[in-house]
Formats: structure tokens, sequence, C-alpha cells
């Protein structure tokens, strides 16, 4: 018999998101993607950050993308974890038009009841549009997913 | 082979609107500009600075690549940054590596730091007892003030002092002078020490290109090397020290003037983190500049200590110590020759590391 | 370059929980384990190098308690950086002694990952709050986007993957130490129900309780210390960017490629294939032995799948991998990438519960952040690579 003792954290926390991904949220709320394009290797990231890690460059040219895109990677998740959404959800990295970089998105528009056959309709390369709220309020989650576009 | 500092980046230290990754890649920036560098010619970044205290597990995942690490080897040490320009040491005096980037973060204006720091305390023992990282400070300096008699108004001359040098000096945080009766008449925070003499929280970034002496000596006409290091660890257990003395600060110290070759007599200043003023007496006293308890003599002969107005005047948990480094780097760049910087983590001092730079 | 060897090896069992052991004991038990090897004492240590990922265990900077069994009264130095702070806590220790001011450190890593409820929420505070936390990304989702397009593209089937599971778990069986003790069979593996997809639950690591403890000499200590110990030949470790968006195809760890071609380079290596007789890698899933293997040169691209299927990466193959059982059946996340610098010096030294006749060169690896760093050590039964 030894002695256990239950705790929890709860640390609140305040973050400063910075000019460069402000702008970026703003943008969200007119339901338009920006990206930063690097002045030396003329990549356009998404989303936008203040320097290039590759060349570590300043980074202020601002570029719109497209809300649409193609799939470069999905999973659709079935367990159940603290603090993150209920299963089954998916997600995936979405290359956007115009942008150099892929973005960390939820992916959905189609039943994920079996995985297999849900992989078949999200596969890489399958090309996907944003699906936005109503009305956005400057947050990542104002995309709600991408979904597969009908060619 | 000497290892030498040949790039200093310091950015301001206040509370900062941007996130500390893009604090630290400014201070890399700085750094890469200072030494007239490109981030290609650093082969390795070793960071500094905590986790929970800035809100991300893993916050090397941001600082490496602001360091200039895309791609290239990256360590961190979790603890003060002072431990990466260590680490840093290592690496290059074994031959693995010609020039690294060191980087400290801190970033304490997101959270609640006494409830950061409470939370590296066990759940059993010590952590249900509601003592804060400043009250361990506050016992030691208690511990240190009966046991040699030091009164209010030395405690409150060490706070005039650091503010009037954080006052001319452009990165510190609290730059406002005040006088000893301000200090006398603030209000009691943590017994025995007043709000005055409680350091801040501050947000920063410090950066250090350390290279191998043949490097050094093609990239800057003044490198400042580094002669010694030392660094040590005391019981966790508050109980089973002796609080009045920084007894991790005087191994460290030890050991550091071991490997430079000198003692306390050839030193021309000292940076000293001293999170209350009682520190920094106790400080003085480990690193030999006075006998236990005569840390006040030191202060009233006008030694060069804390130019840059110490950590009473700027304080970014987890690169405090290597602000306080590179600002005494920065003392050796103006002219003198050798300095001395302590820097101290943990409750009531456990962990110290004491760095010794020279021309 | 000084030399510097591996001379002891301590583990404690890893297990779910160790409700018998509080923190600093937990360290001592693998601490004391690794001096006996060794044949040394406290007394003979001169510096500890201690990892932990802040905060699995729900203490923040354990290490401070944890020094109580670990280096109080001693220089101590932490690291910590994510799912390589093992190996890079070794690379530290060994940077301790290589750079002359040390001659023997102990690098130890405690994690107590059982004590954590649910270690996602703690995963997450990795994930920048500002763009991609909300994004529902869970550490295993990571790993299940590298095998969506590893299949996609190199037609990997998940047969091949199950056979991973199904040799890491019959290897864990030989070593006493392993937290997962369970014969599966590839049915088991792929009857298993879909974690994150294409992942299944007998795909992905456990989480466990434990310590380790590794001891590093200089050259002419560790050949007073022991007959056989494990000469470090050289060590690297590499960062990518932060946005796992930035990574230019899923399907290769090109920066893996990276950092073991800089070892390669650094230890005199050729033909990793021949020249190494056996590698501990950090594959929590599956799908990564294979991308890593591939990575490292032990397979060409899109042919890493088939090799457990044809049992060449068992342990009486010709790239016998993980046969401490690895990763996919202990993991005590800050401690795993050290257990994996150990078992490799155990493989070298002659002494692995589970050996590798005749091993002389082993690999030792990690990964870590949002498949962002790599952290790798060569060790050997001779101080240079003979060939």
């Amino acid at each position: 018999m030894v002695l256990r003792i239950e705790a929890k954290w709860e640390i609140p926390y305040v973050h400063s998101a910075g000019e460069h991904a402000t702008k970026f949220f703003e943008a969200l709320k007119e339901k338009k993607i920006l990206g930063v394009k690097c002045p030396k290797c003329k990549r356009v990231l998404v989303p936008p950050r203040a320097f290039c890690e590759r060349c570590h460059v300043d980074t202020d040219e601002w570029v719109e993308v497209k809300d649409e895109g193609v799939v470069e990677t999905v999973t659709i998740n079935y367990a159940r974890f603290t603090g993150l959404p209920d299963p089954p959800y998916a997600v995936g990295i979405v290359k956007l038009d115009g942008a150099d970089t892929g973005m960390l998105a939820y992916l959905g528009g189609v039943d994920l009841s079996d995985w297999k056959k849900a992989h078949e309709k999200l596969k890489v390369g399958t090309r996907v549009k944003a699906v936005w709220k109503d009305k956005p309020e400057g947050r990542i989650t104002d995309i709600l997913y991408f979904k597969p576009v009908e060619e | 082979m000497k290892v030498g500092i040949v790039g200093i980046g310091i950015t301001s230290f206040g509370v900062h609107k941007e996130p500390f990754y893009n604090i630290a890649y400014e201070a890399a920036k700085k750094a890469l500009e200072d030494a007239e560098m490109e981030r290609h010619e650093i082969d390795n970044v070793v960071l500094g600075g905590y986790d929970v205290a800035v809100g991300r597990t893993i916050s090397n995942m941001y600082t490496a690549p602001a360091a200039g690490g895309y791609l290239k080897d990256e360590i961190r040490v979790s603890d003060d940054a002072a431990y990466a320009l260590a680490l840093a040491y290592m690496r290059i005096k074994s031959g693995i590596f010609d020039v690294a980037m060191v980087l400290g973060y801190g970033h304490c204006s997101e959270t609640p730091m006494e409830l950061v720091e409470l939370l590296s305390l066990d759940p059993f023992f010590h952590r249900d007892l509601g003592i804060s990282y400043q009250m361990s400070y506050a016992m030691q300096s208690y511990a240190y003030r009966m046991r040699y008699g030091i009164d209010d108004e030395t405690a409150a001359e060490v706070v005039v002092r650091a503010r009037k040098r954080a006052s001319k000096y452009e990165y510190a945080h609290v730059r406002e002078e005040v006088t000893a009766d301000e200090v006398l008449s603030s209000e009691m925070a943590i017994f025995p020490l007043r709000k005055l003499e409680l350091p801040p929280w501050s947000d920063g970034c410090v950066a250090l290109i350390l290279a191998e002496e043949t490097i050094a000596k093609r990239i800057s006409s003044e490198p400042v090397w580094v002669e010694g290091l030392g660094w040590h660890t005391e019981n966790y257990y508050l109980g089973s020290r002796d609080l009045a003395e920084l007894f991790s600060t005087k191994k460290a110290a030890e050991k550091a003037y071991k490997m430079a070759g000198c003692d306390a007599k050839d030193v021309e200043a000292a940076e000293v983190m001293d999170l209350t003023p009682y520190h920094h007496l106790m400080a003085l006293e480990a690193l030999g500049f006075a006998a236990s308890g005569r840390g006040k003599e030191v202060v009233e002969s006008g030694f060069p200590v804390n130019s840059s107005g110490g950590a009473l005047c700027t304080n970014a948990h987890g690169t405090t110590g290597l602000f306080l480094t590179a600002s005494l780097a920065l003392q050796i760049r103006d002219g003198r020759d050798r300095g001395i910087a302590s820097a101290v983590s943990g409750y009531a001092a456990q962990n110290s590391i004491v760095t010794i730079l020279g021309v | 370059m000084k030399r510097v060897a591996v001379v002891g090896v301590g583990q404690t069992k890893f297990r779910t929980r160790r409700d018998d052991k509080t923190h600093p004991e937990l360290t001592r038990e693998a601490v004391s384990r690794a001096l006996e090897h060794a044949g040394i004492t406290m007394d003979d240590v001169d510096a500890f190098v201690f990892g932990t990922m802040d905060p699995f265990d729900g203490i923040n900077c354990p290490d401070r308690w944890s020094s109580t069994a670990a280096g109080f009264g001693k220089p101590f130095m932490k690291i910590s950086t994510g799912g390589t702070t093992g190996l890079t806590t070794g690379i530290a220790a060994y940077q301790h002694v290589a750079s002359g001011l040390f001659d023997v450190v102990v690098a130890v890593c405690t994690q107590r990952v059982g004590e954590n409820v649910d270690a996602q929420p703690v995963l997450n505070t990795a994930v920048d709050p500002i763009y991609e936390r909300y994004s529902g990304v869970g550490a295993i989702s990571v790993a299940a986007i590298q095998a969506t397009v590893h299949m996609q593209k190199y037609g990997t089937t998940e047969e091949q993957m199950a056979w991973v599971s199904v040799k890491d778990h019959e290897n864990a069986l030989k070593n006493p130490y392993a937290h997962i003790q369970k014969r599966l069979s590839v049915e088991d593996v792929l009857s298993s129900p879909v974690v994150s997809s294409p992942l299944k639950l007998y795909e992905c690591c456990p989480r466990s309780d434990g310590s380790v403890a590794v001891v590093f000499a200089s050259g002419e200590k560790a050949e007073e210390i022991r007959d056989n110990p494990a000469w470090i030949l050289a060590e690297s470790s590499i960062s990518d960017s932060y946005f796992v968006g930035d990574r230019p195809d899923l399907a290769v760890w090109d920066s893996l490629t990276i950092a073991g071609r800089r070892l390669y380079r650094l230890a005199g290596i050729d033909d990793p294939k021949k020249d190494i007789d056996v590698a501990e890698l950090y594959s929590p899933f599956t799908i990564q032995e294979i991308l890593e293997l591939e990575a490292l040169g032990f397979a060409e691209k899109g042919e890493g799948a088939g090799l457990a299927e044809e049992g060449v990466t068992f342990v009486d193959g010709d790239m016998p991998t993980n046969p401490s059982g690895g990763v996919l059946c202990t993991n005590p996340i800050g401690a795993t990438g050290l257990v994996r610098l150990g078992e490799a010096s155990l493989q070298v030294m002659g002494e692995a519960s589970n050996q590798v006749d005749g091993a002389e060169v082993a690999l030792a690896h990690a990964w870590g952040g949002t498949l962002q760093f790599h952290a790798l050590m060569l060790v050997s039964s001779h101080k240079k690579l003979r060939r």
C-alpha cells in the first residue's frame, strides 16, 4: 500500500501572437488566408511567420493565397484523448494554391465511420476547399475544415 | 585550445508583445550582425530556457530554428542559459564543433511565474506548503541577515546602486532610480523582502556566438575568452542546507577559478544573479571577494559589481544568468581584463554556475 | 579528439506505473545499477547530466528533486529536447568527457509518464498555441500522416507494418526490462482497433515509467574500468523547421538522412548496411521504423516496409533492428533515447539480453518534436571502425 495523491495543473497563460500572426488572424475574419513571401528563397510561407527559418531573414511581403488546395497527407483519429476533439475526426496537411508550405488543418465533408472508405475520398493529392464558419472570429478554427471539391 | 565569444546579441528586456520565438530570432540576428557572420557559418545551436515558464512543452521546437538551427545540430539545457554557454564550450573544446550559437530565452509576462515554480516542487513534501520560489530566497535572506546582523539600510543601498546602474544600461528592464527611503518605505512583500527588493519578471533573449580559438581570431579582433567554468548542485531539501551561505555558488566558483588559474583578486568586474539584495552580498562572498557576512564592504568599496543592474532590475527566468554573462562580456570588450559572472537556479539557489571571461 | 566510451548501463524495469518508488528513488535504482555494472562508486563520478521531458511527470523540472539521487554535491546539468532528450542527454554527457573537463560522467533519464493520467494534454502544449494547437493533432496523428503518404506513394501494406510490431514484441520477450511482454501475431495487430488511421493500437507504443543511466569514461579510465567498453565513434543531431507543414515530403525522413550522413562521415562509414551490425531506433509507431531504415540507408526508398516480413530486421537477420523490443514495447518518453544508447552499448559489449551474434558496431537513434529533431550515436567494440 502506497499513498497516491491526485493533482491537476491549471496554469493560466495569455499567449501573444505577435504582429505577423495577428495580421493573418485579422484576414481570417474576412475569409482570406495570408502568407508571407521570403525575400531570399521566395517561398510563400503559410501560416505566415516573422522570419524564414531557412534563410534567417525577416519576411514582410504579404501574399494572399487561395482557400483551396491539395491534400498532402491525412489521418483520421478514432481514439478519445483528453483535450482533443471527440472522435472520429480527420486532420491533415493541405498545400493551398499559391503557398509553398503545407498547413495543418481539419479535413471533413466525408463519412469517417469506415477509415478505408474515408481514405479513398481523402487521398494524397485530393483537391479540397475550405468550409468557413458563418461568422469568423479571427481564430484558426474559423476554417471548420477542408472538404473535397468535385473535379 | 581556447574558446571565445565573437558575437553578442541582447534584445531589450521588459514586457514584450511579440512571441518569444520572434524575440529569440531578433537576438540571434543581432549576434550574427555583431560578429559580421551569416547563419550558415554556425555549426550548432545550444539553447537554454524553461518549457512551463513559456507555456510550451519542447520550447526548443521554436527557439532552435529562431537561433539559426535549421538543419543544424541542436541541443537545449532546461535551466538558466548560462548552462548552455558551458555546454557550448564543451562541444567546441572537445573538437566536435567549431562555432556555436548560444541562445537563452525567458518570457515571464504570459503566465504567473510563482505558480510555474511552485509546480517544480515535489507533490508530497513541499508543494502543499505553498512555498513560492521567492519565499525560498526570502528564507535564505533572513537566515543570512540574522547570522551576520545585516540591517535594512545595507539591503536598501544595494537596490539603490542596482537601479542607478540599470538606468544607464540600455538592455535593463527596470530602469527608474530609487532612493533608500523609497526602498525602506515600500511595502513588506515576502518577509524580510520589501517590494522594491524583489526582482521583476522580464521577457527577453540573449544570444552569444562562441568559436574555437583559431576561428575566433579570424572572425573577431576582440574575442572575449571563456577562461573558467564551474557548476555545482546542492541538496534539494531545504532543511538539509545551510541557508545563510550560497554554498553552490562557492563550490562552482572554486572550480571556475581553478580552471582559469586565478582567484578573486585577479578579477576586475563581477555580475551576480542577485534575486534579492541579500543574494547580492552572499554571491560576492561566495565568489571570494569578501569573507562571510562582509559582502557589504565590497559594495562600499566601489568595486564594479552588476554594471547591468543585475537580476534586481532584469530577470527573464531562464536567461537571467546568460544576460549577466553577456553584459560582462560587453565590459570585457570595453577594456576590463577579466570578469566573473554567477547564476543560480532552483529553490534557494540549489544550482549555481560561474563563468570567468577575459581578454 | 579524445576517446570516450560507455562503461556501464543500468535500467529499471519499465511499467505503466512504479508506485513503489518516488522520482529520485527511481533515478537511484538506475544509477546504482549502472555504477554496479561499471564496477565503480558514486565517488568516482565527476559530473551528472540529467534528462527528462518537462512536464510529463507532473513536476516542473523534476531534476531538482531527482538530483538528490544523482549528482547533488557535484556538477549537474539538465537537458531537455523533446523525444530526443534521452539521446541528447547521452550526447551532452559524452561531450562533458570529450572536452577533457571530466573523466567519468553519468547520464541519467527518468520519466514517469504513467503518473500523467493522459499524456496528450502535455503533448498538445508542444504545438504552437497561435496556429497549430487547435488542429487536433495528437502524437499518434503525426506518425499516422507519415504512414498515409508512405502507403500511397510506395504501396506499403498494413501487413508489412504489422510485421514490425510482431518482430518488436517477439524481441521484448527476451528483455527483462521491457514494458510490454506479449507475443503477437500479424492477425492480432491487424484486428486491433484503428487509433489514428492507418495506425492500429498494436502499432503504437505504451506509456512507461522508469529510469535509465549510462556511464561515460575517458579512454584511459574506460580501459581501467572494463575489458569491453563500448567506444563512441560519433554523434550527430539535427533540427528541422518548426512547422510540420514545411516538410517537403512526408514519405521520406530527409532530415534524418542528413543527420545520418554527418554521423557516417565522422565515423568513416561507407556502407551502413555492411558497417553497422545492429540498430536501436526510436520507433514508437511501426511506420517510423520503416521510414528510419530507409532514411539511414539500410533500405532503398520505399523498400523498408518489407524488411520485417522478410526477416531481415529480426535478431538473426541481416540488419537486426530493435532487438530490445524497441520503443514499440517500452516508451518512457524523455528516457527512451538513452535506453537506445544503453541497449546499443550492451550489444557491442556482447552483454545484451537479446544479443546479436558478433555485433561490433551499433547505432542508437531518437526523434522528437513534431517530426522536427533527430539525434544519433554510434558505438563500437573497437576504438575505430574496423572493416
